[in-house]
């Protein structure tokens, strides 16, 4: 840190020269603490809204605010109020902590993306393998969180999410490589750069299809909803959290949701490019919501998937069309096709 | 790509040396196994902040997610399915003459380590040379000077996933 | 700046953390623990010499990223031995397996 105050009266400007620096603001404003937090709880409100408007019913209106949009923060209240019931001989200290970390574990990769050409907390070299290296821990999370409550319908649920969130991690993985060979750079800020004429959902369009069911499948959402299968499982692998723990669980798993849609955005859909009417932030937003809708949407109309053809989809046939994406892609770079957007 | 630190690197050498270490004898000690399994998650974290420092943040993701992301998840999966029967904890005891074989391990250790900080400290370098190993360099190497390797590991590879199914099948 | 000697003795002691669970542990799971720890141990040797060659050179870092991706493999099918071993003996606890037979 330059300029460490030497007397009281350098305080005060130290401490403005420290807020309205460009690391703070990205840091804790704007792509960081305070806007994360405020979109995972905007997405809770987001979900029950749309869900309800497309069942015919209203969803939440009488929080407060229009539409009910204070609804976040009284399910917040109402939760750190309740009692947290930790089980028979559960392990308390992993109970209580897991649910910290997986919040820890969702805001990490948000370092990374950008939200336009100037707001990104930190420009790896390798951003996109540093987003994969942090999602492929959740899986050990949700099982230590769902051993650890010493329970039948949550450890069963606990294997299943672990089951299905590594077998859709690869082709995940696979399908974001063609966006690489595209960009010619892992660093999400040149990935964005390079779709500046072209989006990548265009000549990548098999990779996105695939890319998107998998990020549907790490989200747990349905038709994968298998490890959350209400009538068999009460709530899978956190049944047994409650009170403050729900609340911390429930933060991190919108977090994710926000995070694979913002990831979307910034590998398929060109990321901030966008007519220059509305600033660059806006537009990435603006993307994410409609990605976050396309996911949120399927929860009100499709039937869940049994567990062995979750098993098969995500092994056999999704890794198939996944690599041969890879080849597709491939291909369709070395004949020059697409030099006319700069590829 | 150079890592700026606003804190001296020494500073984080010794603190992430320290969780590594520590982490590490935890893994061996821990009362339960799952705990010991979360202790060898943190140690890998810490060498993957070496790696990090060492200016291989390639190396660090991957360690990340192929180490913690998949080894682990495997050893607390086999954790769980040789418990004996549901409910029952498997507390394990020390076992007879560990703290002396710690001991001479530690010593030897100690013996070893000032006796190579004497004799090739002063010879090896005290900084890194200038110079940045980018991550785009490595993938050409890998796939120029080194592509037989890379062939016998995914060989490998499969060879390994086979074998693991074959061993792990139940037979009905 | 940090030494190439410190990394060096990160290293060994992490080697000697292995081998002191290779060597008096009786749980087959402790033992692989034990195993990747030496493995990790071995990586950071090659990337501190990497990093401190002068000039600097990427082969190192291909060296551990074959040993990342070797040492995952053989904690794959270690631990698929260690399930078949529990399914013989009813225990992991190394000392009980001394037969050859079965």
């Amino acid at each position: 840190m330059v300029n460490v105050p030497t007397t009281p009266a350098d305080i005060l400007p130290f401490i403005i020269s420290i807020i309205t620096s460009h690391t703070f603001i990205t840091l804790v404003i704007f792509p960081g603490m305070i806007h994360l937090m405020l979109a995972s709880a905007f997405l809770t409100w987001y979900e029950r809204k749309l869900l309800a408007r497309i069942q015919l019913r209203i969803g939440p209106l009488y929080a407060g605010g229009p539409g009910g949009i204070l609804q976040p923060v009284a399910d917040g209240v109402k939760l750190i109020f309740k009692e947290v019931i930790i089980p028979y001989k559960a392990d308390r200290t992993l109970f209580t902590w897991i649910p910290l970390v997986l919040i820890f574990l969702g805001t990490l990769p948000f370092a990374v993306i950008p939200f336009g050409m100037n707001w990104v907390i930190a420009n790896l070299d390798v951003g996109l393998v540093f987003v994969f290296a942090t999602t492929s821990v959740f899986p050990s999370m949700i099982i230590i969180f769902a051993w650890a409550s010493n329970s039948k319908y949550p450890f069963i649920g606990g294997l299943r999410s672990l089951f299905q969130q590594v077998a859709y991690e690869i082709p995940m993985w696979i399908s974001a490589l063609s966006v690489v060979m595209l960009a010619g750079s892992l660093n999400l800020v040149d990935i964005v750069k390079a779709q500046s004429k072209i989006w990548f959902i265009i000549p990548a369009f098999l990779s996105f299809i695939v890319f998107f069911i998998c990020i549907m499948a790490e989200l747990e959402r349905l038709p994968f909803d298998l490890p959350e299968a209400e009538p068999e499982l009460v709530a899978g692998w956190y049944t047994e959290a409650s009170g403050a723990i729900f609340m911390a669980l429930f933060l991190a798993l919108y977090l994710k949701l926000y995070m694979m849609s913002t990831l979307t955005t910034v590998l398929f859909l060109g990321g901030w490019w966008g007519p220059s009417f509305l600033p660059q932030p806006v537009w990435t937003i603006i993307k994410t919501m409609a990605v976050a809708t396309a996911i949120i949407i399927p929860r009100a109309i499709y039937p869940r998937i049994r567990v062995d053809m979750l098993i098969k989809i995500g092994w056999t046939r999704l890794l198939i069309i996944a690599l041969a994406n890879v080849f597709i892609t491939l291909l369709v770079i070395n004949s020059g096709v697409l030099s006319a957007w700069g590829l | 790509m150079e890592i700026a630190l606003a804190v001296p690197p020494d500073a984080v050498f010794i603190v992430l040396t320290t969780i590594t270490l520590l982490a590490a004898i935890l893994a061996l000690q821990a009362k339960e196994l799952i705990y010991g399994a979360i202790a060898l998650g943190i140690s890998f974290i810490g060498i993957a902040g070496l790696f990090i420092l060492l200016d291989a943040p390639y190396l660090a993701m991957l360690q990340i997610a192929i180490y913690v992301g998949a080894v682990v998840v495997l050893i607390l999966f086999t954790i769980m399915l040789v418990r004996r029967e549901v409910g029952e904890e498997v507390v394990e005891r020390g076992e007879r003459g560990e703290g002396a074989a710690g001991l001479w391990i530690a010593g030897l250790l100690a013996v070893s380590i000032a006796g190579l900080a004497a004799l090739a400290g002063p010879n090896l370098a005290s900084t890194p040379p200038a110079g940045v190993l980018s991550v785009s360099e490595l993938g050409p190497v890998l796939v120029t000077d080194y592509p037989v390797p890379l062939v016998i590991l995914a060989l490998l590879l499969s060879a390994a996933l086979l074998g693991a199914l074959m061993l792990a099948k139940v037979e009905r | 700046m940090v030494a190439l000697v410190s990394y060096i003795i990160v290293s060994a002691a992490l080697l000697g953390i292995g081998i002191y669970g290779l060597s008096v542990k009786r749980n087959a799971i402790r033992i692989l623990f034990a195993v990747e720890i030496i493995v990790n141990a071995a990586n950071i040797n090659f990337a501190a010499f990497t990093r401190y060659l002068n000039p600097p050179n990427v082969s190192g870092q291909v060296i551990v990223f074959y040993s990342i991706a070797a040492s995952a493999m053989e904690a794959a099918v270690g631990l698929a031995l260690i399930l078949v071993a529990f399914r013989v003996n009813s225990s992991i606890d190394v000392r009980k397996m001394d037969k050859l037979k079965g």
